[in-house]
């Protein structure tokens, strides 16, 4: 056993409103700066929809992630003869146009426009030429099932849907759909960093945390190939690339990352888990269907005392092992199971876990005609709105069984707190749904406090980071921001 | 009879001469012997390659007893700058170009008058030889034979050396029979050379000494031997009489052959990374817009 501190977060899907104040909030720290304009190291994305870049899912295209190939672990993207011939032109990068091309507005035109009949507007322009542009797409341009029929309809989540489900969900195109907020996932397993031939990624020792060392970064962008979840962008300015730093600085100071921080529908939970670190290429390598019971298997029991005493052996501070002990994370991942990760198939062990959306039948369509049936609000949760096989897609390998089993201790959490509050359900079969859903009272009334009456503190376990305790003292990046990025008091350039 | 009178007083000086005179006489003697050897090595440069003394018209007229045929003034005046006689319009000058069939004789760099002076007393004392060590190559008139062609084009392509260590001339020139990607093209094209130069005789000349400045500053030093010049003059005979496609079309070919390649190249390469990452999102919005229609 190798017991390490990883700082884990729960992105609650059910109560994500979509309203992009956690990009914002990020883009106005972090990616300002020249040469940033396309970056949304944050993101929230409408599904079904294609997501920023376009389709970055589609790991036919875009060969991000891991395989077992030959009964070893090996990236999609590259491998030490490709890197020979692929380091001057990697074949799998996304092209400005999968992402966007950043704009902003001539706001000066509405001052000087000559006199006409019309309101002067402000014309966007280009912020990689600076030339008037015609906007073609957007980070979110699926936004809310924008443009379905290029977007919604391609979502590559929807492989495997039968027939009948592809018409179920296109019949009610217009009514369903879910948010899914992103950031970098602080992966186990990083692709991005066994990708890079510089070296110049690494991932934290004492939390975990994947950067970019911009002063090692040769601008090779292997990373960003090889990113599943395509969260390594590359600065033309500084000609390095960049990813999300999940706030270091914020979370060695006690503050949540700023996109955790600034989330209205509160979805987001940040705390750190200990996890054993000599199975993670084991665990990598399980087939598709125990993949995410095995990645679950990684995180351990803060409380058993073997692993505490293993913790302390490999230098983990007893107030992190406290902290681990009231992570919201661990009881959303491994207590009560109804947090998972994202893609789990690309087998990067994702750190951020995602509690899939019930998306209840509020009204169907039958012949053209619309029916109300709000009055079955808790029904089968087989009758989603969103197909099952389409979340299993998004959060199960392709696999149902966890999915279903999430959504069904979450309705049963409902049937219970309707029971309780309201008194329309019969109290006895609530406790029957709970039974059958693998839970108890205590559980839903633990759940229903963490997921709805949830203070700042109890989102936000943020282990101490005993900076002092680290090897390398970094420079206040505040101190510098808008001049020189962040972490170093000279900016990183272009070149050697 | 200069020269023996100069050897009878080295005799005198011997017996009768104070040391100091004798050496002043044999620097003289070594001075004049010089000169006539500067001079017939200057002629051995920049003449032999159109001139012969008693071996006949080359390009240029046979040079033997020029003296007696024109005045040593005119002669001096040409030698220094033929183009400016032509341009005059002399008569004899105009005639001799007609002869050479339009080749007027180049400027010789170095040519002053002094030089001129001696290059004719040298032509003179040549004159009088029975014969001139410039009567030219005394090629065979045989005709060539299969082996002498099969010879030239080895010593073209450089497969058999040249004895004295010059370069193969495929390394700066091409013949349209040598192969099928030719030779050298950093000098001039020789598959017509043999009709340039207006056969054998001539071809020869040029061999045994080239005139051009690239050439002769490379064969100076590394001259053809007799045995190597015949071969190649065969070789370059049955280039000519081969002759082959023309310059224009040959370049076409170039053209397309090189075209091809490249549009060869990639389609292979187009194959070899056929899974290569193209665009998303604008396929996307197209084959939609495709459906619409």
């Amino acid at each position: 056993m190798n017991v390490r501190s990883q700082v884990a977060m729960v992105f609650h899907l059910d109560k994500c409103i979509g309203c992009h104040t956690c990009s914002i909030a990020c883009k106005n720290i972090w990616t300002d700066r020249p040469g940033t304009e396309y970056m949304w190291w944050n993101n929230v994305e409408t599904k079904p929809g294609t997501g920023f870049p376009t389709q970055w899912e589609d790991q036919e295209k875009y060969s991000g992630g891991w395989e077992v190939r030959d009964g070893k672990l090996q990236l999609k993207s590259t491998s030490k003869e490709k890197t020979v011939f692929n380091i001057f032109h990697n074949p799998h990068m996304p092209t400005m146009d999968d992402y966007y091309e950043p704009w902003t507005y001539d706001y000066q035109h509405l001052f000087d426009a000559p006199e006409g009949p019309d309101q002067p507007t402000a014309r966007p322009i280009s912020m990689v030429t600076g030339e008037l542009i015609q906007i073609q797409a957007g980070p979110n341009w699926d936004d809310d099932l924008g443009g379905s029929p290029v977007y919604a309809q391609n979502d590559p989540n929807l492989k495997g849907l039968t027939p009948d489900q592809q018409q179920q969900l296109f019949a009610v195109e217009r009514l369903v759909f879910f948010y899914f907020p992103r950031i970098c996932n602080h992966c186990l397993n990083p692709a991005c960093v066994a990708a890079c031939p510089s070296g110049a990624l690494y991932k934290r020792g004492e939390d975990g945390i994947v950067l970019v060392d911009q002063n090692r970064c040769r601008g090779w962008r292997a990373c960003v190939a090889a990113c599943p979840y395509k969260k390594m962008f590359y600065n033309w300015n500084t000609g390095k690339s960049e990813k999300c730093i999940l706030c270091f600085p914020r979370l060695e100071t006690g503050q949540a990352p700023a996109c955790f921080h600034s989330c209205v529908g509160r979805i987001r939970y940040l705390g750190n888990v200990l996890y054993d670190a000599s199975r993670i290429e084991e665990v990598a390598k399980l087939p598709d269907e125990q993949l995410v019971e095995g990645h679950r298997s990684l995180i351990l029991d803060p409380h058993d005392p073997e692993v505490i005493y293993e913790a302390r052996k490999n230098g983990i501070h007893d107030s992190v092992i406290e902290t681990a002990q009231r992570s919201p994370v661990y009881q959303f991942v491994k207590v009560w199971k109804i947090a998972l990760p994202p893609h789990i198939e690309y087998r990067t062990m994702p750190m951020l876990f995602y509690v899939p959306p019930m998306a209840p039948v509020m009204a169907n369509r039958d012949a053209g005609a619309v029916n109300g049936v709000s009055g079955d609000l808790f029904h089968d949760i087989e009758q989603s709105r969103v197909p099952m096989k389409f979340l299993a897609n998004l959060f199960g390998a392709g696999h149902e069984a966890k999915v279903r089993y999430a959504l069904r201790k979450q309705k049963a959490v409902r049937w219970y707190r309707r029971a309780l509050t309201v008194g329309d359900v019969e109290m006895s079969v609530a406790e029957r749904m709970l039974r059958e859903a693998d839970s108890s009272p205590e559980e839903a009334e633990a759940i229903y406090r963490l997921t709805s009456l949830c203070t700042f503190e109890d989102r936000f376990v943020i282990p101490p980071m005993h900076r002092e305790e680290a090897i390398q003292m970094l420079e206040d990046p505040l101190a510098h921001k808008q001049s020189v990025g962040f972490g170093f008091t000279t900016g990183p350039r272009r070149g050697m | 009879m200069a020269r023996r009178k100069r050897r009878g007083s080295l005799f005198l000086g011997r017996k009768k001469i104070s040391r100091p005179l004798c050496v002043i006489t044999y620097v003289l003697l070594a001075a004049g012997a010089g000169r006539a050897q500067e001079a017939a090595d200057f002629f051995r440069q920049n003449c032999v390659s159109c001139h012969t003394v008693g071996g006949g018209r080359l390009t240029g007229p046979d040079l033997k007893n020029v003296t007696a045929r024109k005045d040593r003034e005119w002669l001096i005046e040409f030698l220094q700058s033929p183009q400016a006689m032509m341009d005059k319009g002399d008569p004899y000058a105009l005639k001799l170009q007609q002869e050479a069939r339009g080749v007027v004789m180049p400027t010789i760099s170095g040519m002053s008058k002094e030089r001129a002076q001696a290059l004719l007393a040298m032509l003179d004392a040549e004159s009088k030889l029975p014969k001139s060590q410039f009567a030219g190559m005394q090629i065979s008139d045989r005709p060539f034979t299969a082996y002498d062609v099969a010879q030239g084009a080895a010593i073209f392509r450089g497969d058999r050396g040249l004895a004295n260590g010059g370069p193969a001339c495929l390394s700066c020139h091409t013949v349209k029979s040598v192969s099928e990607f030719g030779g050298g093209r950093l000098g001039p094209d020789l598959t017509r050379v043999y009709e340039r130069l207006q056969g054998r005789k001539n071809m020869a000349a040029w061999l045994f000494a080239p005139a051009t400045p690239t050439m002769s500053s490379v064969f100076r030093q590394h001259a053809l031997k007799p045995e190597e010049i015949l071969p190649l003059v065969a070789f370059f005979e049955d280039a000519a009489r081969r002759g082959g496609q023309d310059e224009s079309a040959a370049r076409l070919n170039f053209f397309l052959l090189g075209l091809g390649g490249a549009i060869l190249g990639l389609v292979a390469m187009d194959a070899a990374w056929k899974r290569r990452f193209r665009n998303v999102r604008r396929a996307l919005v197209e084959s939609a817009r495709r459906r619409e229609r």
